[in-house]
């Protein structure tokens, strides 16, 4: 791993702050960071790595900060990209916006969590649960009692404290799939698709076993129960908490969960779904004078799903101006910082079709610049839905004291990357 | 960045520090400290303040304690004596009651970046070795390795490394990765930790409790190991087995590595850990954060030198989205263009059509240039797409097509007849230099193939005048001898008028040797030139039909997951290099162009070109006492004798590129010595001649060029030393 120093610099290339980790490295190399950067830009091959002499600049960007990791050994470069995100998922958690702002408010307790998140170059605690039981925002606050170690920086369990309590036991599990897809502009449908992730709430006291049952083909298969509707998860990945081993050998999931919200486990499904909200559109350009773009939109899932907060948005050129919408459902909206326009769709039931009709003006005198094209993209849910069928068997909570727990299941099935090019 | 007025602050902050009413009131004292700590971050020298804030460390308030320590330790080198003072009270704290005061205290103690500090941490630190708080233990450990770098050169304490070595076996997991990462500080002159049997199934069976960072850092470090029999190492496999799968992708990216280092010699364990590991690398590639969707793509790259097809049925996930950076972008198309076979072709050619009109010109050119990386096996296909966006009369898409085609035709030579068609029908003149010099050498290579080519060829010549470019002149003047070799009816006019201007009223020198030379070439006879101009046609090894070879995995295996793969450099022949000379797979100490020797006599590295400049002179004394400061990072036989011309002679030459001679031994007098300097690529480049006395009397010795650079850069020193060679070669050539 080894990163000599950390920096978090603004989007003029100001340090705001920063940490000198190693000491192997002058902290004045990160003068020529922006630099490096301001050149690679106008060339146009800006790269996520940049070297000045023997020191490698590995860089992120988060709305308007830059963070950066300097080193002078050949690191394992994607660690040290995990390790900006971790920084970026820490300080949100933190201050809920990571941005200039937040950074210079907060500043001490930046520099309290940088101190806890890395030590000589190494990434040290960094789940942010447990740095919040000990680096608390109310530095300002004089407390001198509360400065124990938690017991989770020694517990053999990292990722949950001992002693935890809740009156009701209870745990909420959110089967969430995204779909992504991508439609050429002549209506095929060059890939798609399904991004599942099951989310935990846990509020369960004590140190409680749980025990997770999916429909899941290969248990199935191992079982030798084929009854019902199974299916096939690609690229399981899940919480550390798991017990990898188990799930490798009779393919249970079972694992101590991390208090509060937390996401057991993801999964990707590769089979050819069918576009859940179809988009047809027909987008005409008359130079100089105006555009017309008509878009239909059908819903191409069961008729008693409803797909809610459907929003679809329109690319348009940047020089129009003066819209004028129709539509058969739902309300249109032009956003011209955004150059497209939304047409939302509060509730769209299955097996429907709906139509949208806008027409724009063009000034005669044309716009220099070249546009890109930028694809139609969608965003939908739909609830009590999976696309790909998963289900919840069963829950087990397990827990020496013995109390009673509920598991409650929800679904839902949402866009992800959902585009569709147009042909203008 | 001192501002107006920052004296006074700093004052005002040191009175108030200092005010006993201030110091009474807990709140308004820390606010005072905070506003300290601020105007450090904004970059405002408050080290004056040094006295005020170390008093202000003895408090119970640890949020209060950690700002102080903070302050202590950015300015610590600054006032060394007076950061002394502060380290009895960081000596008290290390033995406080509540292990977090302790951890707090140990580390920032150890980060005091300053001489004579190792006296004062080495007791604390022994001390927080054996701490019953783990959370102390960790920094302890770590501290051991920051003691040792601030003395990188004293022996090493071997109770210190016997120690950490047993505190492998700590129940904290972050202990024990802290210990591998301090005593491989340590020990890194020695090679580093050493990973022996009990060490490396301890620590394998550990792995499931450590945290994501350090499993991927120990897969690393067991990179060490060799296991004594296959029994050994296929129950090592199936135990790391699970993490091919882990939900972070630099850890199933570093087991991988593991996998296929330990499994080299069995070529079908590695290939089913590839196959295991595509979901994973696919997964990364299309991962929410687009460095890491970056790191995954570059190493996808890695694995198809060895395994082309891995990936050919998932060629959709490398289709570019519409807001991906170009970075990544380029990538995906690199990759298209490898999986590319009979059942996607028509499907990957429509799409990369879609990004040859893109508005960013650099991608449209490569999306371009990749379509015609596609062409030398499926020529028809892609030539269409090719002429159809020659209609658009864009001035970029005209150029890179035109360079498309050149490149074609000369890897390709089958389609030869179809891209001089197409080129006569529908390409107007490129605007920009290199669409000129494809062009060019079109029509002048094919140009009995293309019947307007002498009109085009006439239109360049007679704007002549207000051409820029020198290399379109050369490549103009090439062009028309070429041309006139086999249409000389309608080329020789002008041919002459080209010649003329050039030579005549041409005012850079380049162009106009290259003219005076294809003049007299001309004088000697026609025949005469045919032989010398006329070359093949196309690429004489065949590399098309051959086919990309397959690499072996070893490679590449050595610097997978490192920072290797991401950067810039083409890196076949550096990880060969790196594969060659450190078998235990460390690279991670290797800078990261291939730093040895064997990689800077390679000729593949020709192409590289350095600019040198002599830059302000250099006085003896400054050069003598660089030259004992710094040390030799490159030294060669060039393998042919000093030039045995007059030293003038040498030494203007040397000054033709750029090289500055010092100081030489006069005369024929053995041994011989010449001191020289050079300045380029922002480094500063010393160097030393020396032929010794020859072993044999009649044999003459070669030459043994010692380079020493400030600061480091091999790749200047590798264009450095070619550049010198080539130099003395010539001279040795001439017969002066």
């Amino acid at each position: 791993m080894s990163a000599s120093a950390v920096f978090v610099l603004d989007l003029k290339g100001k340090v705001l702050i920063c940490r000198n980790y190693k000491g192997d490295v002058d902290m004045s190399e990160i003068d020529h960071f922006f630099n490096l950067l301001m050149q690679q830009e106008e060339e146009g091959l800006v790269c996520p790595v940049m070297s000045h002499g023997s020191v490698h600049f590995l860089w992120i960007k988060h709305s308007n900060l830059y963070l950066v990791a300097t080193t002078n050994k050949n690191s394992n470069a994607s660690l040290v990209y995990a390790f900006l995100y971790k920084l970026v998922e820490v300080f949100t958690e933190y201050f809920k916006e990571l941005e200039e702002e937040s950074i210079q408010d907060n500043f001490v307790v930046v520099y309290e969590l940088l101190d806890e998140l890395m030590d000589f170059g190494f990434p040290q605690t960094t789940d942010s649960k447990i740095l919040q039981e000990y680096i608390t925002q109310q530095g300002n606050k004089l407390e001198v009692a509360k400065t124990k170690v938690p017991t989770t920086v020694t517990n053999a369990v990292s990722w949950r404290s001992e002693g935890i309590k809740y009156k009701k036991n209870e745990v909420f599990i959110d089967v969430i799939e995204s779909i992504n897809v991508l439609v050429n502009a002549n209506g095929s449908v060059m890939s798609s698709d399904i991004v599942g992730s099951i989310k935990l709430k846990t509020m369960l006291s004590g140190m409680p076993e749980l025990r997770l049952g999916l429909n899941d083909r290969v248990l199935f298969a191992l079982t030798g129960r084929d009854k019902g509707k199974t299916v096939t998860m690609e690229d399981v990945k899940f919480h550390q908490c798991v017990r990898l081993s188990r799930f490798e050998s009779d393919r249970t999931i079972s694992f101590i969960p991390p208090d509060g919200e937390s996401e057991l486990m993801s999964y990707r499904i590769n089979t050819h779904v069918k576009p859940l909200i179809w988009i047809e559109s027909v987008i005409e350009k008359f130079s100089h004078s105006r555009v017309e773009i008509m878009v239909k939109a059908k819903g191409q899932f069961k008729k008693q799903s409803v797909a809610n907060n459907v929003e679809i948005r329109v690319p348009v050129p940047s020089d129009a101006d003066s819209p004028k919408f129709k539509t058969s459902t739902g309300h249109a909206k032009y956003v011209p910082e955004k150059n497209w326009v939304v047409w939302s769709i509060k509730s769209f039931p299955g097996g429907k079709e709906f139509l949208m009709r806008a027409h724009f003006g063009l000034p005669s005198v044309e716009n220099d610049e070249k546009e890109g094209k930028p694809p139609i993209t969608v965003k939908f849910e739909i609830p009590y839905f999976t696309v790909s069928g998963i289900q919840v068997r069963y829950m087990k909570i397990i827990e020496k004291s013995g109390y009673q727990a509920l598991p409650w299941v929800r679904y839902i099935t949402q866009s992800g990357d959902y585009q569709l090019r147009t042909n203008n | 960045m001192p501002y107006f007025g920052s004296e006074e602050t700093v004052k005002e902050l040191k009175r108030a520090l200092s005010n006993p009413h201030v110091q009474a009131d807990r709140l308004r004292y820390k606010n005072y400290i905070t506003k300290v700590i601020r105007y450090m971050t904004q970059g405002l020298d408050v080290s004056a303040l040094f006295m005020d804030m170390v008093k202000a460390s003895a408090t119970v308030d640890i949020v209060q304690k950690k700002l102080v320590y903070l302050y202590m330790c950015t300015y610590a080198s600054d006032k060394p004596d007076l950061a002394l003072l502060a380290i009895n009270t960081l000596r008290k704290d290390c033995a406080d009651p509540n292990p977090m005061v302790r951890g707090l205290a140990l580390r920032n103690m150890c980060n005091f970046r300053m001489p004579g500090m190792p006296e004062y941490i080495e007791q604390p630190i022994v001390a927080g070795l054996r701490d019953k708080a783990s959370y102390v233990r960790r920094v302890a450990v770590l501290g051991c390795a920051k003691m040792h770098s601030l003395q990188p050169n004293t022996d090493i304490d071997g109770s210190i490394v016997n120690e950490l070595y047993a505190l492998l076996r700590d129940p904290d997991p972050v202990v024990v990765v802290n210990c591998l990462r301090a005593l491989e500080e340590i020990l890194k002159d020695e090679g580093g930790v050493v990973i022996n049997k009990p060490i490396a199934h301890h620590l394998l069976n550990r792995m499931k409790d450590l945290d994501s960072w350090a499993q991927s850092e120990v897969l690393t470090f067991l990179l060490r190991y060799r296991p004594r029999s296959d029994d050994e190492l296929f129950d090592i496999l199936s135990l790391l087995d699970a993490f091919l799968q882990s939900a972070h992708a630099h850890v199933a990216v570093a087991t991988l590595r593991l996998f296929l280092h330990l499994a080299s010699a069995h070529p079908a364990v590695q290939a089913d850990a590839l196959l295991r590991t595509s979901a994973p690398l696919l997964a990364t590639c299309g991962a929410a954060s687009r460095e890491l969707r970056f790191a995954g793509l570059c190493h996808v790259q890695q694995v198809m030198r060895s395994q082309p097809g891995l990936f050919a049925t998932h060629y959709k996930r490398f289709f570019c989205g519409y807001s991906e950076p170009s970075y990544i972008k380029f990538r995906k198309m690199e990759i298209l263009v490898e999986l590319v076979n009979d059942e996607n072709v028509a499907l990957v050619l429509e799409e990369l059509r879609s990004y040859c009109t893109d508005v960013s010109p650099e991608l449209a050119q490569a999306a371009i240039a990749a379509i015609g990386r596609i062409a030398r096996t499926y020529s028809e296909k892609c030539l269409d797409i090719l002429t159809g966006l020659l209609a658009l009369k864009q001035d970029h898409i005209t150029s890179a097509v035109t360079q498309t085609f050149r490149d074609l035709v000369w890897f390709c030579p089958q389609s030869t007849a179809a891209v001089c068609q197409t080129v006569e029908a529908c390409v107007d003149n490129p605007q920009d230099s290199e669409g000129k010099q494809a062009l060019l050498w079109l029509l002048g290579e094919h140009g009995e193939q293309i019947s307007s080519a002498p009109y085009v060829m006439e239109g360049y010549i007679d704007g002549l005048k207000t051409e820029l470019s020198s290399a379109v002149k050369m490549e103009l003047l090439s062009a028309s001898v070429k041309m006139f070799l086999c249409r000389p009816a309608e080329t020789q006019d002008m041919l002459g008028r080209l010649l003329h201007y050039c030579i005549e009223e041409e005012s850079d020198m380049c162009v106009r040797d290259r003219a005076l030379l294809y003049y007299r070439l001309l004088q000697r006879g026609v025949e005469e030139t045919r032989k010398v101009v006329t070359g093949p046609k196309s690429d004489p090894s065949m590399s098309v039909l051959t086919g990309r070879q397959e690499e072996p995995i070893s490679l590449w295996a050595s610097t997978f997951n490192t920072l290797g793969p991401l950067s810039g450099w083409d890196l076949c022949l550096q990880t060969a290099v790196i594969s060659a000379s450190e078998p235990s797979g460390s690279a991670e100490n290797e800078l990261l162009p291939g730093s040895t020797d064997v990689a800077l006599s390679s000729p593949n590295d020709t192409q590289e070109e350095i600019s040198l400049s002599l830059g302000p002179p250099l006085s003896h004394e400054t050069f003598e006492k660089m030259w004992l400061d710094l040390e030799i990072l490159h030294r060669q036989t060039l393998g042919f004798p000093r030039p045995k011309t007059a030293s003038d002679t040498l030494q203007a030459a040397l000054q033709l590129v750029k090289i500055q001679t010092l100081a030489f031994t006069p005369g024929d007098a053995v041994p011989w010595k010449a001191y020289l300097y050079t300045r380029g690529t922002g480094t500063l480049i010393l160097a030393e001649l020396l032929q010794e006395v020859p072993e044999a009397p009649d044999s003459e010795g070669s030459l043994v060029v010692s380079v020493k650079q400030h600061p480091k850069n091999q790749q200047t020193i590798r264009g450095f030393v070619l550049i010198l060679k080539s130099v003395l070669q010539t001279l040795n050539v001439d017969p002066l």
